[in-house]
């Protein structure tokens, strides 16, 4: 979408270069996290206490998350679902906090559905040569090249696209009752206070930014685990 | 043309307007072509929906798993409903045709043409509602394969969105990188 609309704000420049809202709110969640991960890592106990028990309990269900979609050979690859999972996850549901989410926005969703997709593309080939990997795209028939072709790049399409739509039309659907509960107050009550914006829009807050946002994150990190392990076997 | 056919009488009323009050009819109607895709996955995510109440009343005691299954192959039959949306909106608050040169009548059809092909989105909203109910109804049946199940799910719905996306590379082109306009 363009510049004017729902698309992302441009925070300020640097020189010619337009800094987006989008970048801003990513290196705050790159700050938090990284910050949260320092903290929570430092001087760990052998009997876990406070922080440590939640770090602990978040690494160990990535863990199993990993082993039971990947298999347990392939558990090098937790560390990154972890941060794809923690990154969308926390992209997603900073909305309730009246940041504009990252993931609201076509740049970020097909930068990590692109590292998804060179990801699936390298260890295909990794594990299985050049060759091997590549004649897997003449099965069944050899005719069916173009339609395989089509049909591995359409994926991190509909990842990015996903993601990205699911957000954008929560933020919208938000924005548009925001509006609407403003318009109400001032038309019911003759005020210009917007009353009716506490607490109401609290329920759609609820689905689509903790339901939908969390479920998409879960769905992102399903699909990129199932696409890798799926070029290695 | 005075007394042309039903067609032409039609074109002539039509170009008796401003291009640009053309364009942005044919993008109001465009947007809400876009949005009849909607019954894909509506349909697609009932019957997971259906095949999921009836797993749990047939094994109660996986009814987490089963709940979990439903709406992950519900999520991802939602994609085609939200393409479609991304579509209509774009022509809604960012629509790149407005200020387009160019023949009014070929821009028009070009909006008309991109939701049109928003409609594919049915397809894929069906078979992966479809999917996700046959994958709820195998995790109902055998809870303990429900990672395996799962898997086999997603990349089934994974192949099944690809009809789906070439509307979305059509509708897309046609907004943004429209061919006709150059000929």
């Amino acid at each position: 979408m363009g510049s004017e609309g729902f698309g992302p704000r441009i925070a300020f420049y640097i020189g010619d270069i337009p800094v987006s809202e989008t970048v801003t709110v990513t290196w705050l969640i790159i700050f938090v996290l990284g910050l949260f991960s320092i903290l929570a890592t430092r001087n760990l106990k052998k009997e876990p206490r406070g922080l440590q028990i939640i770090v602990e309990t978040l690494v160990s269900t990535v863990n199993n998350l990993t082993k039971q979609n990947m298999g347990e050979r392939n558990l090098a690859f937790a560390p990154f679902v972890g941060t794809l999972l923690l990154f969308i996850g926390i992209s997603n549901i900073i909305g309730l906090l009246g940041f504009r989410p990252p993931t609201g926005d076509l740049n970020t969703t097909m930068c990590l559905s692109i590292t998804t997709f060179v990801l699936t593309q390298f260890f295909g080939v990794k594990r299985k040569g050049i060759v091997n990997y590549s004649k897997g795209f003449l099965q069944p028939m050899p005719f069916l090249l173009p339609l395989n072709i089509i049909g591995e790049l359409a994926n991190p399409v509909s990842l990015g696209f996903r993601l990205f739509g699911n957000i954008v039309a929560g933020i919208i659907i938000m924005s548009l009752l925001y509006g609407a509960l403003g318009g109400f107050t001032e038309m019911l009550l003759g005020i210009t206070v917007p009353l009716f914006q506490a607490g109401v829009p609290a329920v759609l807050h609820i689905y689509f930014d903790m339901f939908a946002g969390l479920l998409q994150s879960f769905i992102f990190t399903m699909l990129t685990m199932v696409f890798i392990s799926g070029a290695m076997e | 043309m005075e007394n042309g056919n039903f067609i032409v009488n039609f074109l002539n009323w039509l170009m008796s307007f401003e291009p640009k009050a053309i364009v942005l009819a044919a993008s109001a109607i465009g947007a809400g072509l876009a949005m009849i895709a909607g019954i894909g996955p509506g349909v697609g995510q009932g019957y997971a929906a259906g095949k999921g109440a009836e797993a749990v009343s047939r094994n109660p005691k996986a009814s987490r798993e089963t709940t979990i299954t439903m709406l992950l192959g519900a999520a991802v039959a939602e994609t085609s409903g939200i393409l479609a949306l991304v579509v209509a909106l774009i022509m809604l608050f960012g629509n790149p045709l407005v200020n387009l040169e160019g023949n009014a009548l070929v821009i028009m059809a070009s909006a008309l043409g991109a939701g049109l092909a928003m409609i594919a989105g049915i397809g894929p909203g069906i078979g992966q509602g479809y999917a996700a109910g046959k994958g709820t109804e195998g995790v109902g049946k055998r809870p303990k394969l429900q990672s395996q199940i799962v898997r086999t799910m997603l990349v089934g719905q994974a192949v099944a969105q690809t009809t789906g996306i070439y509307a979305l590379v059509i509708a897309l082109v046609l907004l943004f990188a429209n061919p006709l306009l150059g000929l």
